[in-house]
């Protein structure tokens, strides 16, 4: 049995898909998420071996998800659309299989001897590997994307990870690592990045600790471990 | 006062010979030649053939040995029209004329006084040369003249040999000549003005007529040109010009013919004609005016017509065909000319241009607009039929009913196939495709329709709704994450029907690359079809709200 999840922005197709994987006998379903947003949470929590990922969606499309997704967690990935126009995209780059709406169960079961001849995925995934650009926020009825431009700082507190913009605060699933690794922000605290070409001010503190300040007058700490990395970058 | 009288006769023969050459063909009343190599041997010849004409016309006195003449009538109008130095050859030559042909006491002293009007009429020329209005009077030709005289008088005063004789000579020639000249030269200068004020008049009526022709043609021309557009080309350019006949080609054959000779020229002949032929080869106005050049038919000997324009009605340097005017051999004066001729081609040519542009707009909108359709719909199947097998499960009754809708929908993009839809067709179509919408997005998308009723049967370009409701929900209401409200709209506002369509994602400006180009083919059919004034706007309220509004008369589309 894989744990498997959904990822698909309308209820019919999500329903229609999980009532298919249930009668190959192969795949324990762990969720069915409606967005990015939340197909990333659900990736984190239940670490599935497969997603099953529609590609136009709202806000965050399932090429931006697989960029955002930790590498520790990165599972395989079927994509499921009705458009065929990226298939060239998705197998160039390495997905597992392309299945195109609507989806039969003699298709589907080629599906899974795909998956079966597969181990799990031993690197992360060409397609996975994209800059991010925009980051998908929590917004109150929409899922707010934030250009990485616009960001100042990233924190991470007990609550979650939270990106601030000159605009305001906003939580994302993101992690600090994967935003680290592909937006291009910089380590300067264990639960802070920053935007160095956000960064107004650095004041030395006595020791080996300092305090950036940025373009809006947030205050963003700089650890000793990252002190010398930060001097380095910002040629100080 | 004898001598007066009889220097008048003679000035009044000159003034008849003078005003025929005008009338002439030879005459070019072209101010714009005068200042050209060209015009300028032609002023010369013409004006030193009036100077020495004064001088054969003048009487002479004294046994000959002086002439009261009317010489300094060519040099000085020369000098005023063509400048000092054509004013200055001109009363040479004449002097020359004078004294080496006609001898006489007073010749040379006459010809020196001749060159100085001659130039005299130049310096007034540089003078006033900036205001040529004022330059071209009798008033300026009178009094130049008169100073002139005067100046003349004085010369042949003091050069005459033996010294007395010029006293002698002066006492009989002063008053006739200085009275006489002037008039003359003023008379020239009215006969010149009325030839040209004519000629002008001849050159806008024509200019007006081809006005007036392109006018009728406007709306003609813009179904192409063909045998039935011919037909009528033909009638519209007879009616205006009131030629003999008028006769319209393409490149090989006469497409129409109306008037004189319509027995022998029937439509569907081939082109016999070689100023047809020569027009077509060259992409040039050719004119047999009948008197240098005929038209002969060479169809039958009894064709009454002599005279011809062919003006070749062209798209981009390219022949298309030729309208033809003919005239009788009866006809003494033409109808026609070559600017009538020139203004026609000229006019049509442009109408045809633009009815080509049109045409071509057509085909691509039609194009990006099939296009548009063929790109959308199977992707709008795929998902529909996704929902459908999923309903079909839970609820059969339900998905009877979607594939219900999903037939309505595809059945009506089949069937309106037509230009125009009313409003309640539009609504309808719409309507089917967002049942389905309904079905896969569920409570995510609210639709809510407020529409006056009175607009229900108003006619609009069909697809103009279902365009920019499936960009609402695609980019607007599919993109929000949480519940989105999609309004349609329709009512009467500062005399217009305005069409809203409005979703609450305000997520317009995020939209980029080939998205608006559904938006955009239905505002370029509004715009062609109604008129720059009505079309598509967009205002958008980031994350709040997108409206699309549609601007209509009230009356719709009228066909």
């Amino acid at each position: 049995m894989m744990r498997a999840l959904i990822v698909d922005d309308e209820l019919h197709p999500r329903e229609e898909l999980a009532l298919l994987l249930a009668q190959t006998g192969e795949f324990e379903l762990v969720g069915q998420a409606e967005n990015g947003v939340e197909a990333l949470a659900a990736i984190r929590r239940e670490r599935p071996e497969v997603v099953f990922l529609d590609i136009r969606m709202p806000g965050v499309s399932g090429f931006d998800l697989l960029s955002m997704v930790d590498d520790d967690v990165m599972p395989q990935v079927v994509f499921v659309t009705a458009h065929d126009e990226f298939a060239l995209r998705a197998f160039d780059e390495d997905a597992v299989d392309y299945l195109l709406k609507p989806v039969s169960p003699e298709r589907l079961a080629r599906t899974v001897e795909r998956l079966k001849q597969r181990s799990a995925p031993s690197a992360r995934p060409a397609f996975a590997s994209a800059p991010i650009t925009r980051i998908p926020c929590a917004g109150k009825r929409t899922i707010k994307l934030v250009n990485v431009s616009d960001i100042e700082l990233v924190k991470s507190t007990l609550s979650g990870v939270y990106v601030v913009s000159g605009q305001g605060e906003y939580g994302t699933e993101l992690t600090l690592q994967v935003l680290e690794a592909r937006a291009g922000l910089l380590r300067c605290h264990k639960q802070y990045l920053v935007n160095a070409a956000a960064i107004d001010e650095v004041s030395l503190g006595d020791g080996s600790n300092a305090t950036i300040r940025t373009r809006s007058g947030h205050s963003v700490p700089v650890s000793r471990r990252h002190l010398s990395r930060v001097r380095e970058l910002l040629g100080i | 006062m004898r001598l007066l009288i009889q220097l008048i006769e003679a000035l009044s023969v000159f003034l008849v010979i003078f005003y025929l050459y005008c009338r002439s063909p030879a005459f070019r009343p072209l101010k714009a030649e005068w200042p050209r190599p060209r015009g300028k041997v032609r002023l010369y010849l013409v004006f030193t053939g009036i100077a020495v004409l004064g001088n054969y016309l003048g009487i002479p006195v004294l046994e000959g040995e002086a002439i009261v003449n009317t010489r300094a009538v060519g040099a000085t109008l020369a000098g005023l029209l063509g400048g000092p130095l054509l004013g200055f050859l001109v009363g040479a030559t004449a002097g020359l004329h004078r004294v080496t042909a006609l001898s006489g006491a007073a010749a040379f002293p006459g010809a020196v006084a001749t060159t100085l009007e001659g130039l005299l009429g130049g310096l007034v020329h540089v003078a006033l040369r900036r205001r040529p209005e004022r330059l071209m009077t009798r008033r300026v030709a009178f009094a130049t003249t008169f100073v002139g005289e005067i100046v003349h008088m004085a010369i042949v005063y003091f050069l005459t040999r033996p010294f007395g004789q010029g006293a002698e000579v002066v006492r009989i020639i002063a008053v006739p000549m200085i009275l006489a000249n002037p008039v003359g030269a003023a008379l020239f200068m009215a006969v010149l003005n009325e030839r040209q004020r004519e000629h002008d008049r001849v050159a806008a009526a024509s200019s007006a007529r081809a006005l007036k022709v392109a006018e009728r043609t406007l709306g003609l021309m813009a179904r192409g040109f063909g045998p039935e557009v011919a037909k009528e080309l033909a009638a519209i350019v007879k009616e205006e010009t009131g030629v003999g006949a008028v006769g319209v080609t393409d490149t090989e054959r006469v497409l129409a013919w109306a008037g004189l000779g319509g027995d022998h020229h029937a439509p569907g002949g081939p082109i016999m004609s070689p100023f047809t032929r020569q027009s077509i080869a060259g992409n040039a106005v050719t004119f047999a005016d009948g008197v240098h050049q005929s038209y002969d038919c060479r169809i039958s000997p009894e064709c009454p017509l002599n005279s011809v324009i062919v003006v070749p009605l062209q798209i981009d340097g390219a022949v298309l065909g030729t309208v033809q005017l003919f005239e009788p051999r009866d006809r003494r004066f033409l109808n026609m000319n070559r600017t009538l001729g020139e203004g026609i081609g000229a006019l049509l040519s442009s109408q045809l241009l633009v009815t080509r542009y049109q045409e071509q707009k057509n085909l691509l909108l039609r194009a990006e607009l099939k296009l548009v359709h063929a790109q959308v719909n199977p992707h709008f199947l795929f998902n529909a039929l996704t929902t459908i097998m999923a309903v079909t499960r839970q609820d059969p009754a339900r998905a009877r009913e979607l594939l219900g809708h999903l037939s309505n929908f595809f059945r009506k993009n089949l069937k309106r196939s037509g230009e125009l839809s009313t409003l309640r067709e539009e609504l309808e179509h719409v309507s089917s495709y967002l049942e389905i919408e309904k079905a896969r997005f569920q409570h995510r998308l609210v639709v809510e329709t407020d529409v006056d009723a009175s607009l229900l049967e108003m006619r609009l370009p069909t697809f103009t709704l279902q365009p920019l409701i499936e960009n609402a929900i695609k980019h607007g209401l599919s993109a929000a994450v949480g519940t989105g409200t999609a309004r349609i709209r329709a009512h009467r506002r500062e005399g217009a029907a305005v069409i809203e369509i409005e979703d609450d994602a305000g997520a317009y400006t995020e939209r980029g690359g080939g998205d608006g180009l559904g938006m955009k083919i239905v505002d370029q059919r509004i715009k062609q079809l109604l008129g720059p004034e009505y079309g598509v706007s967009v205002a958008c309220v980031p994350d709040e709200l997108t409206r699309v509004t549609v601007r209509l008369p009230i009356e719709g589309v009228r066909r």
